[in-house]
């Protein structure tokens, strides 16, 4: 047990400290515990969630096509264009379809089409674009907790348990979507004076052809009902006996066979460093799993909480926060599913499971580097010559985090005890 | 007619505009640019000053055929960029050829790499002189039968 644990809490400070690359970090970590045999092959196989992976793949293949016919920057331009140049209408324009695109998409895809449009809507009204976007990244973190397939912890959540994309709906969108909203009027408030816009600058948003944007009308027209379908089929999965993954892969099947871009372009596209890193991770994990030491962390917060019930999902939520937001929410997200699984047991009660997803995705917001999508703001924002600080990006990303949990908490208790 | 064109190289603390006039005197698209001591530190050309001069987030974008006319003067604002230092916007991709190079090693060069110059240096990473890519073509093309 001693040294799954080790070479576990090695990768996870490795992870943290940015200088190796996660995925091969979380490869010679699985390495290391096959060749040392504190996991036997098989095991460590059977540890691999392959429908997390299938999900995941079906997703980046189904984003990369629908991506290509620029049908997401044309609903980034008008709605950027409803605004009319009011500030509160334009953050709102902007939070919105975010917030919405991050529950289908994932949040780093989301965060690249936006940010672009965005820097664009604000030369164009000649404001400082960093609030915008420290707004949508908010936006985007907190929204994508909304559905199954928005934040790869309720990807992995519902792969572990067999939660279905209504029950998500029905119990984390709720809550999602009011923090997102909550947290976007704040945010509003606290940046107003940075956003205002001359009145003679108001109609210069109009002139973007945002029709234009649509780079392949045919492509989209080929795409568009295939996409329809895949999402309804996300929120029908369970009657139809289909795995979210099974859904995925077979929207994405879909789309490739009537898709005219290259096959091997799109398959390219497929982020293969984060489905190997996911392949590390769970290997690691169940190494834990297998040597006792997921049940010896269950005991400790039992033992902490005392079994109460409302403890045990306080400690749930504020731990996976506040740890997923300053080590990685995935490594996070999956040593817990183990610890919650054993507390829930066979109580069918997955109260546990929302607190875990909310914790996990809310906790993206914490620092610049918490979540993928952050990183990936930074840099765009670097690379247009306005870089966002670290601490800046702390100032208003530990007050959401702590703002947001404090909601999910919230609810959590009014809803479930 | 010889491969080799002798240019002159920027030095990379000196401002942009410089580097940008020195561009407009000569008759290659791009100088090789080098650093205090002398070695080569990278490529600026005319692709890497419409990077600097037009927005950041142009280059973020898939397409940009629906951005109007009116979006143009937003370069003015980034003016500023001209007495930055050259190297900030030097291209640093690793890409040059040693003395006694090769055609296929400039073919293999162009093929993968986005440049139209391609700087020679001797052992020590001192620029000798830079290859075209529209002076490979005429040479290359004149072999044709």
């Amino acid at each position: 047990m001693a040294l799954s644990i080790c070479i576990f809490a090695g990768a996870l400070a490795l992870i943290v400290s940015e200088r190796f690359d996660r995925t091969k970090i979380a490869l010679v970590g699985a390495a290391l515990l096959l060749l040392t045999q504190t996991i036997d092959q098989e095991l460590a196989l059977e540890a691999i969630h392959f429908d997390t992976l299938g999900l995941l793949a079906g997703m980046m293949i189904i984003v990369r096509l629908t991506e290509a016919t620029g049908l997401y920057t044309f609903i980034a331009i008008r709605a950027g264009q409803l605004s009319r140049g009011r500030p509160f209408l334009l953050v709102v324009a902007l939070a919105v379809p975010t917030a919405i695109l991050s529950a289908f998409l994932d949040n780093l895809t989301t965060i690249l089409l936006m940010v672009p449009i965005t820097f664009l809507l604000a030369d164009a009204f000649d404001i400082d674009p960093i609030p915008l976007i420290l707004i949508e990244v908010m936006a985007c973190n907190i929204g994508g907790a909304a559905t199954l397939i928005g934040d790869p912890p309720n990807i992995m959540i519902a792969s572990a348990t067999g939660l279905s994309f209504m029950d998500f709906i029905i119990n984390v969108a709720p809550i999602a979507y009011f923090s997102t909203a909550v947290v976007v009027c704040l945010l509003y408030l606290a940046f107003r004076r940075r956003i205002r816009i001359a009145p003679e600058m108001r109609d210069k948003v109009l002139e973007l052809d945002a029709s234009r944007s649509i780079e392949d009308p045919r492509e989209l027209k080929r795409l568009a009902p295939l996409l329809i379908l895949t999402i309804v089929a996300f929120f029908v999965h369970k009657p139809l006996n289909l795995e979210p993954a099974t859904v995925a892969l077979c929207g994405a099947t879909a789309m490739l066979a009537f898709s005219r871009q290259s096959l091997q372009e799109t398959l390219g596209g497929i982020e293969w460093p984060t489905l190997f890193f996911f392949v590390g991770l769970f290997v690691m994990v169940g190494a834990l799993e297998h040597t006792g030491a997921i049940d010896e962390l269950t005991g400790a917060i039992v033992s902490i909480t005392d079994g109460d019930r409302t403890a045990e999902l306080l400690a749930i939520t504020w731990s996976s926060s506040i740890i997923g937001g300053i080590v990685d929410n995935i490594p996070l997200t999956a040593t817990m599913i183990p610890v919650v699984d054993s507390i829930a047991g066979d109580s069918g009660d997955n109260a546990y499971w929302w607190a875990l997803s909310l914790g996990a995705c809310f906790g993206g917001n914490l620092t610049i580097i918490s979540a993928a999508a952050n990183v990936a703001a930074a840099g765009m924002a670097s690379r247009a010559g306005q870089p966002i600080g670290f601490v800046q990006f702390l100032k208003i990303g530990v007050p959401v985090t702590v703002f947001s949990t404090v909601l999910a908490t919230i609810y959590l208790l009014l809803r479930y005890t | 007619m010889g491969i080799l064109s002798h240019v002159p190289t920027l030095r990379s603390d000196r401002p942009l505009r410089e580097a940008v006039e020195t561009l407009q005197e000569v008759d290659v698209p791009a100088l090789p640019v080098e650093d205090a001591r002398g070695s080569l530190y990278g490529i600026f050309g005319e692709r890497e000053f419409i990077e600097a001069i037009f927005p950041g987030y142009i280059k973020e974008l898939r397409y940009a055929g629906f951005v109007p006319h009116s979006l143009d003067v937003a370069i003015e604002r980034r003016s500023g960029c001209l007495d930055k230092p050259v190297g900030d916007y030097t291209n640093r991709e690793p890409i040059a050829v040693t003395e006694g190079f090769s055609d296929a090693e400039l073919a293999e060069t162009f093929l993968h790499h986005r440049v139209l110059i391609v700087p020679v240096v001797d052992a020590e990473r001192r620029v000798i002189g830079v290859v075209t890519r529209r002076t490979f073509f005429d040479i290359v093309s004149a072999r044709m039968p």
